[in-house]
């Protein structure tokens, strides 16, 4: 219905190649779109209709797809950027571009195609997404961070999604000393919030997921093994002086069973962390003698290293890079040994790099068409031809810069 | 410098470097930023534009200010209304509040737009820059008050205003009012957007004090004999 309402010179695809990455699913979607009017030369599709990223190939490359609604409540409750959500609520749907890396998607589909006997031995696959070419700010790596998490979610992957690790060392305002050790420090704000956002996330796996040992909180407050992992969540979020450890809790209990080979039972974890270079950094945050804490210092950093480490399988480790939240690193820094720092680089080390640069010419056109049909480019002069090439000087094809200049055009 | 006898002057070149003063010698001629004027071909001149060539080559111009562009962007109006703004100097901040407001002028009317079922689409203006001009048009009096003496008293008497002078007046009454009347928590850009939205639709406080200014000077109708211009 949404191709019905773009201005004729819209035309959709035939199949040439289907590339099917999973049998049903994909196959209603691709037949649809099939028996469709030639080619012409100059495409200007930028739409797409399909909508699971799993049937998404390189000949989507650069059009938009629709998030469904539902998804984006129950998926991404706190990982989508601030900018992002605003243009949601104003066009009143969420569509994301289908931009390079598809090696992301090919890696993740390569873990669940394949045999069981992958499942055991595979260490966890650790992918960053960096901004390459000259320390890309702004160019789209928290979105491809989302795009594969919507992946992972519709593929039935527990997604363990962290939306800014560098909120985590920054800005503390309640800082407890840890009751499970002494030497590290706890926050509970942080922690029950993460709980609540995971709970919205995971409903599904909550019930059916069952603890491995008995925790003991206080007490007279303990959970049972056996019980399911909802209970836990639930009483971390209630609980806040002890939401960290509860954090420390599920992390530990979801990393021992990612690696279960029952079909009916096993599950594949994604952990999605965005600026996992605060992890190895330094903290703003102040004990009372006013000396800083160290990272390892606090509970939930100190247990997230332990998921980034490579000592469990049965899932894969996403990553971002970014300078914009880190501390105390230079604004020219894009490198990963830069940003990661030695240990931060020994302990990520073997990963992928996967680079996310600016818009190409045609990502550009896309990005283009697609704010003219949501009528968000309303001066007269930005639909010609002078507009447009000023447009792209102005902005350089970089996607944060572009999306600001056209809020105000 | 003393005011000159354009016809007896002289090809004449500065002592001192000069940087952009409002005081020009009458000789200079203004700058031109727009880049289809220098794209036409000769065939396509009028005489007129042919002689300004011709002046070009020989007689210096004056210095453009920091804002001129050649974008086509660029709004006269817009530019004005920045200007006005801007406190201290800082015309980076005064244009950061007007993009903003552009910004969610745009988006509250996007959101409605695309609330909106099918048949009330086509009423709901979304472009930005219409609804400032709309807005600015309807808040420009027709008329205003001038105070002139009459035997020892002074009078408000009404008086016809040129248009440079109805733009400023409606646009120092918008800011003005956004500046006064607004709560300590509200941003300078919401509150804006806020007033031109209702100015737009002929409502709200800007609208208001023209009308205050049109009934006063109804009511002054008496002393209108005592302009002599």
């Amino acid at each position: 219905m949404t191709l019905h309402r773009l201005f004729p010179l819209r035309l959709r695809q035939t199949v040439t190649q289907v590339r099917l990455l999973h049998g049903s699913g994909c196959g209603h979607q691709l037949e649809e779109v099939a028996m469709e009017p030639e080619l012409r030369k100059e495409t200007s599709v930028f739409r797409t209709q399909v909508n699971d990223p799993a049937c998404q190939s390189e000949r989507h490359l650069g059009q938009y797809y629709t998030l469904p609604t539902s998804h984006l409540h129950t998926i991404f409750p706190h990982g989508l950027p601030a900018r992002y959500q605003q243009q949601v609520k104003t066009f009143n749907e969420g569509c994301v571009m289908v931009r390079q890396p598809p090696a992301v998607r090919y890696l993740l589909c390569i873990l669940h195609q394949e045999g069981n006997d992958l499942y055991v031995s595979k260490r966890p696959v650790l992918l960053t997404l960096t901004g390459w070419v000259d320390g890309l700010k702004g160019s789209g790596k928290t979105m491809s961070l989302c795009h594969t998490i919507h992946y992972c979610s519709t593929q039935g992957w527990l997604v363990l999604h962290i939306p800014d690790a560098h909120l985590w060392v920054k800005n503390c305002k309640e800082l407890l000393p840890s009751s499970y050790h002494t030497s590290r420090f706890d926050q509970p704000i942080e922690a029950s919030n993460w709980l609540r956002n995971f709970r919205t996330t995971n409903e599904r796996f909550l019930s059916k997921i069952k603890l491995r040992q008995r925790y003991t909180w206080t007490k007279r407050e303990s959970t049972e093994k056996g019980s399911p992992l909802g209970e836990l969540v639930d009483m971390g979020v209630s609980r806040v002086k002890s939401s960290s450890d509860v954090v420390g809790a599920v992390l530990k209990e979801l990393r021992l069973q990612a690696a279960e080979t029952e079909e009916s039972e096993g599950f594949r974890l994604a952990v999605a962390i965005d600026g996992v270079n605060s992890l190895w950094g330094r903290t703003t945050i102040k004990k009372e003698d006013k000396s800083p804490v160290a990272p390892e210092e606090l509970t939930l950093i100190h247990n997230l290293r332990k998921m980034i480490d490579n000592n469990w399988c049965g899932g894969a480790v996403i990553a971002t890079l970014s300078q914009t939240g880190s501390l105390y690193s230079p604004s020219s820094a894009y490198l990963p040994k830069e940003l990661l720092g030695e240990e931060g680089f020994d302990s990520m080390d073997p990963f992928i790099p996967v680079p996310v640069s600016n818009y190409s010419e045609k990502e550009f056109e896309s990005c283009y068409l697609y704010y003219l049909d949501r009528h968000w480019l309303q001066h007269p002069h930005s639909k010609t031809d002078e507009g447009k090439k000023e447009i792209i000087f102005l902005s350089n094809r970089n996607p944060s810069v572009l999306e600001r200049l056209c809020a105000f055009l | 410098m003393a005011a000159p006898i354009t016809g007896l002057l002289k090809p004449w070149t500065p002592r001192l470097f000069l940087v952009r003063w409002s005081r020009y010698n009458p000789y200079y001629l203004e700058p031109e930023p727009r880049k289809e004027l220098y794209n036409m071909p000769e065939t396509e001149l009028t005489t007129e534009q042919k002689e300004e060539r011709e002046l070009k080559a020989v007689r210096p111009i004056k210095a453009t200010t920091n804002s001129t562009t050649s974008s086509v962007f660029n709004d006269p109006v817009l530019s004005k209304f920045v200007n006005m703004m801007m406190r201290d100097g800082e015309k980076i901040l005064a244009r950061g509040i007007l993009t903003q407001t552009l910004e969610s002028l745009k988006r509250k009317q996007v959101e409605k737009y695309h609330k909106a079922p099918q048949g009330k689409k086509a009423e709901i203006e979304c472009n930005p820059y219409a609804i400032f001009h709309q807005a600015l048009e309807n808040c420009m009096p027709v008329i205003g008050l001038a105070s002139i003496q009459k035997g020892g008293k002074f009078y408000q008497v009404p008086v016809p205003l040129t248009d440079n002078r109805r733009r400023f007046l409606a646009m120092k009454w918008m800011i003005t009012e956004c500046r006064d009347n607004k709560n300590r928590r509200t941003l300078m850009y919401e509150k804006l957007s806020q007033e031109l939205l209702a100015a737009y639709s002929k409502e709200g406080n800007v609208i208001k004090r023209k009308h205050e200014l049109h009934k006063m000077a109804e009511s002054n109708r008496a002393y209108a004999h005592y302009r002599w211009w």
